[in-house]
């Protein structure tokens, strides 16, 4: 059995001095992806019994990158052109914009998370694969608790449109605090598509789109068909859920 | 005993390195102790802190897919030799970092999505991108283990490919002060695992799949079995984003979870393939995991690390060691640590120095310990 237990969205239209999440001192030196996710991520596990033995499932972006690393890439590539050889020297935090489990990395740093781990990589529809790992995690008996996050942004320089998600799982029936009401992840199904789909690179919204139906869902059955520019394009995915 | 739908086969492997392009060059390479890191002419003329590397010429490196092709060509071998078609098996894969290429109007993001996206079409479901930097490569063949294991697929491909030598990597990685800078010395000394005179890694290009599948289906569908996978162990450090504990506690508890999920012993294995990439603290922390994990048994354990050999390709590189200890299973043998002549004291095992270690060696954890503090470890056994 897998509960949804809680879940929280953060979204930033423009990265800017104010506009980001409040974070830890040391998580503002990442990439918004990373501090959406992880703000996100911080808002549901005060709702986690034992943070250190959740099993941890997080996406990497679709678009990593910030505004930072993309203006040195430009000026190197400025620089370049003009005939100057060497890149100027590249600050080392900005490496980190591009590296894939920095969300994973930096939350079990900050919770001491030891279970289970998953990093899932940035490409499109991948979140149903998170999903479905918390599930066979879960259901599996391997672990009582999941936590699956996701943070994307609109582009590898842009830092717009961001948005991070964070959902906690539970084998325990506990009521879903934004209904009142205990909602159960019954299984994911996928069956191939005709034919190819186009797909929207971002790790979060595909999640951020199904908790919305679940939200706006009643009591009951769902069969929530992912709409195809939230999976790979490849195969059609159904998530079925009860709310009790 | 655990019925054959539960036990699960290495019935392919496919490699392309800075050694060599086909996973039997890639094993023969390494038993003659070869390396293929050398001087790119390109970073060169870049005027780049480090022209060093381990680049594959087999694909041009202007070639804006260049990552696709490298892992194709590493999984056609692989499912040729498995005797396997893409449509037959579920496919669990590492790529690079997302990165920037030079294009006709300035620079262009790549995500490594895109990479991913292009292989995986083909393939059954699950389609599964991992990313855990230094890890995912082995990470994405524990998780192809754990899901056969589980009867819930019956064949697939797993490994990683990574295409990392761009002035954008270098300089990147450089500043986290990891790589091996230019010293003036031969270009092919430049990783050195474990070695008193080591000073970072050298970055490099690569691919390697393997096809996992249940004994059953190997049986069924006759296809050769190269070895069995028999464990899968995780952990995460928690402890800083660029470097491990110095006792290398989270890699003590990955290997002991990984020969658990074996049902084995430390005992029981014989050797280990090491992460090992020539970094001052991840090796020192490394081998003082190692000598852990085997407690008073250190000594007589084998210890091999080819990042000397083939530089370190992040999401490649795990799936890179699982073929060699593949072979290593195969073949009672344990390739030598390139570059390695002087072991830190800080550093003491069992190390092959110089030629092949010969000792019938039957039962190999390869290991891969992540940026951030991802580790991940699978256990291979000599089949039958």
């Amino acid at each position: 059995m897998t509960y949804l237990v809680a879940a929280a969205l953060r979204r930033s239209a423009v990265a800017g001095p104010d506009a980001g999440p409040r974070q830890p001192r040391d998580f503002r030196r990442f990439n918004l992806p990373v501090q959406l996710a992880l703000a996100a991520a911080a808002e549901v596990v005060p709702a986690a019994q034992d943070p250190t033995a959740m099993a941890v499932v997080s996406l990497a972006p679709c678009h990593n990158g910030s505004p930072e690393l993309y203006r040195w890439v430009q000026n190197a590539d400025t620089a370049r052109s003009r005939g100057a050889t060497a890149p100027a020297r590249m600050n080392p935090t900005y490496t980190l914009h591009v590296i894939d489990n920095l969300a994973l990395s930096a939350f079990v740093i900050a919770h001491g998370s030891d279970g289970y781990y998953l990093g899932v990589g940035g490409a499109p529809g991948q979140a149903w694969c998170g999903l479905e790992a918390v599930r066979e995690r879960l259901d599996g008996g391997w672990e009582r608790e999941a936590l699956l996050m996701a943070g994307d942004q609109g582009g590898a320089g842009d830092a717009l449109d961001g948005s991070g998600v964070a959902l906690l799982f539970s084998v325990r029936r506990t009521a879903y605090a934004p209904l009142g009401r205990p909602v159960e992840l019954l299984a994911i199904e996928r069956s191939p598509r005709p034919e190819p789909q186009p797909v929207s690179a971002h790790a979060a919204e595909g999640l951020c789109a199904l908790l919305h139906a679940v939200a706006h869902h009643g009591v009951g059955a769902l069969a929530y068909e992912v709409p195809p520019q939230h999976t790979d394009g490849i195969d059609r995915v159904t998530v079925r859920l009860r709310v009790a | 005993m655990i019925d054959a739908r539960h036990r699960v086969v290495v019935t392919g492997c496919g490699t392309v390195s800075a050694i060599a392009t086909t996973a039997p060059a890639f094993w023969e390479a390494l038993l003659a102790g070869r390396s293929g890191i050398g001087r790119i002419p390109r970073l060169v003329v870049a005027q780049l802190p480090v022209t060093t590397g381990g680049e594959v010429t087999a694909v041009p490196p202007d070639r804006a897919d260049r990552d696709v092709a490298l892992a194709n060509q590493a999984i056609d071998e692989a499912l040729d030799a498995a005797h396997l078609h893409r449509d037959g098996a579920a496919f669990i894969w590492a790529t690079g970092l997302d990165t920037y290429q030079q294009g006709e109007q300035g620079p262009v993001f790549r995500p490594s999505g895109s990479c991913f996206a292009a292989l995986s079409r083909p393939f059954r479901e699950p389609r599964r991108m991992i990313a855990a930097a230094c890890a995912a490569g082995t990470q994405a063949i524990g998780e192809a283990y754990w899901k056969i294991r589980a009867g819930r697929i019956a064949a697939c491909v797993a490994g990683g490919s990574s295409c990392l030598l761009s002035p954008f990597y270098i300089m990147g990685f450089a500043a986290l002060q990891a790589l091996a800078t230019d010293d003036g010395g031969d270009p092919c000394t430049a990783c050195r695992p474990f070695d008193r005179r080591r000073r970072g890694f050298a970055l490099s290009d690569g691919a390697a799949a393997l096809v996992l599948e249940s004994l059953e289906a190997a049986r069924r569908r006759g296809a050769p079995v190269l070895a069995e996978v028999v464990g899968f162990g995780m952990s995460q450090d928690g402890f800083d984003l660029n470097r491990p504990p110095e006792d290398g506690r989270g890699a003590v508890r990955c290997l002991h979870r990984a020969v658990e999920d074996a049902g084995l012993a430390p005992s029981d294995v014989d050797a280990v393939n090491a992460h090992a990439t020539g970094t001052l603290v991840g090796d020192r922390a490394e081998a003082a995991a190692i000598r852990r994990f085997f407690g008073s048994d250190w000594n007589r354990k084998a210890v091999s690390s080819l990042k000397g050999a083939i530089g370190h390709a992040m999401a490649a590189a795990g799936a890179l060691e699982a073929v060699a200890a593949v072979a290593t299973c195969r073949t009672g043998l344990v390739p030598p640590t390139v570059n390695l002549h002087d072991p830190d004291e800080d550093c003491e095992l069992r190390h092959v120095i110089g030629r092949p270690h010969e000792d019938d060696v039957r039962t190999v954890v390869s290991t891969s310990f992540g940026m951030g503090g991802q580790n991940a470890a699978v256990v291979f056994r000599r089949f039958p």
